[in-house]
């Protein structure tokens, strides 16, 4: 069972999501902003396989989960893959540049979001 | 004496129908504003600017003394604006409390060696930071020496801006989370784009030369409202509320008459005398070619809006300085009598100091709207009306000692004149209910809307004797020692004063 | 109990024959009184009925939601990667609450909620959901709507289903005296027109504004199934500025070798704001081949067009011109041509690191400062 945190304040992107992937492989965690990502992190002590963030959000941005997650010295690292609607092409470098292992702008096609998912948990094993 | 009060009477006659004239037709302005705004923004999307490269860059410059104790959070708030392309400036104004060491250790700042241009002349900028992670890449903080004004800091931060467009605030307000993406848009949809061919092809490079012969908007305003009831969390407002206290309570009562009856109906005739200094979104250029902040000024925020529109018309450009009626905006207004009547006086004075400045603007029909209209209206329904109205309580007292009165009438008369400033205030709060369903029950719109009846008795009074106090300052030109307070709600401007 | 009226019969008796001003006091009294009850009421009223649709809403949602969960966005299909054609279980959302008005509208923009966040096959269901309802109709009843406004609506639900919208409705729009009627018209035009997508950049005449640009953007971008036309012909042939520089940005985007000939033509048009446009364009394409003619126009440029030569030179980072680069450097007086300058050197630092390090050695405080500035990774600008 895969655990990933879902950041996203889109209230109907988790529906999604939790859709494509499905519930007996993966188990979702969804907050919707930046301060309740970084206190599920806290909580939990990271203990995710993935996290799926959006960029733009209230009280901390995308980028700054993923500099946290990447600048993370100890336990194991933690893929993570921005879903954004953001089309600005340094928001997309920008990110990948903090340590993002993926980038999907929306609309996601759902076979996409569900290879991609899987590819990184392979990898990240 | 009789012609003097026959004079007096008439013209005061004359005064004040033209003002009740100008604030419903104002009225009317600003609901037509309002319900073309509400219908072209109804169906618009403006994240379709969150995923747009072609969104145009904006530095957010904010202004920072001794904030120590809700820095982070603030700066928090405003990097996590919705918008693609934009910086947060902090301009640390010599604070002496711990400002900067927090923000040095929050935003892991170092400090770099940055090519400050000084277009516009500001106190020395002292040191230049940015943050070693990528994730505030958007964050620099200047700290410079203590210019003893907002505006020095706001010049500071303009030099060091990189973008074509600056949004001047103050480090205290909390700013809504859209608020980019709604007051860049006038720029953006303002018609009639053209470029003008001026006279013969250039002897030296062969080109004709051409200037944008198009309407610039050169700056951007939008409502205004009164944090202090409101629940704030981490620099995000959850929960709108009108403020319990009377004071600040009549205050957000004004705010929202200033802003969404009065410039918004500005805007639909360009006239808008005022960006407040507490939310303005500014073309760059224009502002520094317009010589940036005035930091001696009492009103900068209104003498930049002045002078920027005095250099266009100028330059023979066409310009139009623009409103959006819904609230991006909730600053700390000044929650007792003290704080209140420094920052009031200040006004008046600073309105005063305008008057003077640009007396040369007013009347002068070289300027058009901004010499016949904005400032003729301010300096009489705005400068004046003080003055006007306290000399008329004079002459009611004269009139009653030497019974001269004729009881029925006056108070039919005064009757008129409260009522209809009741229904100024009570469509004021309706236009603005019609933007946005703003507050959680009708009961707290309720209780705002009452307010309406004791305006005239309690807080006008107040108003107009702060003002007086301020021209007197103005005139006789007593230096203004400013408390850590004035920052306070600082540099709004009222509109309109029923 | 006759006090009252043999009041008001007084004061009307008093009134007649009162002077004009209070007799005029008194109607405004009246109707300001009038102005102000209505005011009350029309905000409890505005509150409570949006307060009650707010309330439907909430609870509408998530029986939408989870509908669509249980019978639209299939799971199983995604495996199926060919099932293009999976039949949408409709019958579920034939209920009673979908018979009325706003439940509909709901539905419809529910549904472009979604589609907004999600692609693909999930995007297909929903589009197929929306037309076995006959959402549709909905949509085009309201194109048929007098209000400018429920058009505008109409033509974006539209777009947003991909619906196509016949020609002749759609047409006449695209020249409406009402500007976002006319620019919605138009971006539906594009998004559906089977034959000639780009055929109002031929027509328009009056300038495209920044915000349509942004629209106009996004719509050629996202649709799947558009020809992207050869941009060239309207860089030479428009006589609309604005679609020009649209087209520019364009070309831009699409990484439009084939039109580089034609923008390259527009370096000699009079206007100096195009120009600089058509030199950003060619430094993004990082198109070297115009440099030594940009040199040579260098000296007789305004200063926006050489601001633009000089980036241009950073981003084509050919490492032919780091002398020219550090004349401007040394020499301008203006002090963004010099930052300009200095970060092109910088991007060319590969063929002039010796030039750098020389140049940090010997400049002026101000110059050092520009260069360190241009060569610290954490400044962008």
């Amino acid at each position: 069972m895969n655990k990933i945190l879902l950041v996203e304040d889109d209230e109907v992107m988790p529906k999604i999501v939790e859709r494509i992937l499905h519930r007996e492989e993966y188990r979702i965690d969804h907050v919707t902003n930046g301060k309740e990502a970084f206190q599920k992190l806290d909580d939990t002590g990271y203990d995710y396989d993935l996290i799926i963030t959006d960029i733009l959000m209230p009280y901390a941005s995308g980028f700054e989960i993923i500099s946290k997650v990447k600048n993370r010295k100890e336990g194991k690292p933690i893929p993570v893959i921005i879903v954004s609607n953001a089309g600005n092409e340094d928001m997309v470098l920008e990110g990948f540049k903090l340590g993002a292992d993926d980038f999907l702008k929306k609309p996601v096609m759902p076979g996409e979001l569900l290879i991609r998912v899987k590819r990184l948990l392979m990898q990240y094993k | 004496m009789e012609f003097i009060k026959n004079f007096y009477e008439g013209f005061v006659f004359v005064y004040g129908c033209t003002m009740l004239f100008w604030y419903a037709l104002l009225a009317m302005l600003s609901l037509r504003g309002i319900i073309r705004y509400q219908r072209k923004n109804s169906y618009v999307d403006h994240n379709i600017m969150v995923q747009s490269p072609l969104a145009p860059g904006i530095s957010v410059i904010a202004p920072a003394y001794n904030e120590g104790v809700t820095i982070i959070s603030n700066v928090r708030s405003l990097l996590t604006l919705n918008y693609p392309v934009f910086e947060v400036i902090i301009v640390n104004d010599g604070s002496t409390d711990d400002t900067l060491e927090k923000l040095i250790n929050e935003f892991q700042l170092t400090e770099v060696v940055f090519a400050y241009n000084e277009r516009i002349q500001s106190q020395p900028v002292k040191r230049v930071f940015k943050s070693v992670n990528t994730a505030y890449d958007k964050l620099v903080v200047i700290d410079k020496v203590n210019g003893k004004s907002k505006a020095d800091a706001s010049n500071a931060g303009i030099n060091a801006a990189a973008y074509a467009y600056f949004l001047c605030t103050d480090v205290d307000s909390i700013i809504e989370k859209d608020t980019l993406l709604r007051m860049i848009k006038p720029f953006m949809d303002e018609e009639n784009k053209k470029i003008r061919e001026v006279g013969e092809p250039c002897p030296e490079c062969g080109y004709v030369h051409v200037v944008e012969d198009s309407i610039r908007v050169i700056a951007t305003g939008a409502t205004l409202r009164l944090a202090n009831s409101c629940e704030v969390d981490e620099g995000v407002i959850t929960r709108v509320r009108p403020p319990r206290h009377w004071l600040p309570r009549f205050q957000e009562m004004e705010y929202i008459r200033a802003y969404v009856l009065g410039k918004m109906g500005w805007s639909l005739i360009n006239c808008v005398p005022n960006v407040s200094g507490g939310l303005g979104l500014f073309d760059k250029e224009i502002a520094i070619k317009a010589g940036g902040y005035d930091s001696k000024s009492f009103a900068e925020d209104m003498d930049i809006v002045t002078r920027m529109c005095t250099y266009m018309i100028d330059n023979k450009l066409k310009y139009a300085v623009r409103y959006i009626p819904t609230s991006q905006c909730w600053t700390e207004g000044p929650p007792n009598l003290k704080v209140f009547s420094r920052q009031r006086t200040r006004w008046g004075r600073g309105l005063a100091e305008i008057m003077t400045i640009h007396r040369k603007v007013i009347f002068n029909p070289r300027y058009k709207r901004l010499g016949m209209v904005v400032l003729p209206y301010n300096l009489f329904f705005e400068f004046l009306a003080p003055i006007i109205e306290f000399t008329g309580i004079l002459y009611y007292i004269y009139l009653i000692i030497t019974n001269h009165i004729n009881w029925p009438f006056a108070t039919i008369l005064l009757l008129f004149v409260y009522l209809y400033s009741v229904m100024i205030t009570t469509l004021a709060i309706w236009w603005d209910q019609m933007t946005y369903r703003y507050y959680k029950t009708w009961k707290e719109v309720m209780g705002l809307a009452l307010m309406a009846f004791l305006e005239p008795f309690v807080y006008h009074p107040l108003i107009v004797f702060f003002a007086l106090r301020g021209y007197y300052f103005f005139i006789v030109g007593k230096k203004h020692t400013w408390g850590n307070m004035q920052r306070q709600g600082f540099g709004q401007k009222k509109t309109t004063a029923a | 109990m006759n006090v009252l009226p043999v009041f008001f019969t007084s004061v009307l008796y008093n009134l007649r024959y009162a002077p004009l001003i209070i007799q005029i006091a008194c109607v405004f009294i009246f109707i300001a009184v009038t102005c102000t009850i209505t005011a009350y009421l029309s905000i409890l009223i505005g509150r409570y009925k949006g307060h009650r649709h707010e309330k439907k809403l909430a609870k509408l949602h998530p029986l939408i939601d989870q509908l669509l969960l249980d019978n639209v966005l299939m799971n199983e299909a995604l495996i199926h990667e060919d099932a293009e054609e999976i039949p949408v279980a409709a019958d579920a959302f034939h209920q009673p609450v979908f018979r009325k008005r706003w439940a509909r509208q709901a539905l419809i923009d529910r549904l472009i909620h979604y589609r907004n966040n999600v692609s693909g096959i999930m995007g297909e269901q929903l589009r197929n959901l929306y037309i076995q309802l006959e959402l549709d109709k909905e949509s085009l009843k309201k194109m048929k709507s007098r209000k400018w406004d429920k058009k505008v609506q109409a033509m974006a639900e539209l777009t947003s289903m991909n619906m196509s919208i016949a020609d002749v409705t759609i047409l006449p729009l695209t020249n409406s005296r009402n500007r976002e009627l006319r620019a919605a018209a138009r971006h539906a035009y594009i998004k559906l027109s089977k034959n000639e997508p780009f055929k109002f950049f031929d027509l328009a005449t009056e300038p495209l504004l920044l915000w349509d640009q942004v629209e106009l953007f996004r719509i050629i971008s996202t649709t799947e199934k558009i020809a992207i036309p050869n941009f060239a012909q309207w860089i030479t042939y428009s006589s609309n500025k604005s679609i020009i520089s649209f087209c520019l940005k364009l070309v831009v985007h699409y990484n439009q070798i084939s039109a580089v000939p034609a923008v390259e033509k527009l370096l000699d048009t009079r206007d100096h704001y195009l120009r600089a446009d058509a030199i950003n364009c060619l430094g993004k394409m990082q198109i070297a081949e115009v440099e030594d003619k940009l040199i040579r126009m260098y000296n007789s440029q305004p200063l926006n067009c050489q601001i633009e030569i000089l980036k241009l030179m950073g981003r084509v980072s050919s490492g032919k011109h780091v002398d020219f680069l550090r004349q401007e450097f040394l020499h301008s007086t203006d002090f963004d041509l010099r930052k300009n300058a200095a970060k092109s050197l910088i991007k060319n630092q590969w063929a002039a690191k010796n030039l750098i390090t020389e140049l940090v050695d010997t400049a002026t405080a101000e110059n050092k400062r520009i260069l360190k500035h241009c060569m610290n990774p954490l400044i962008k600008f």
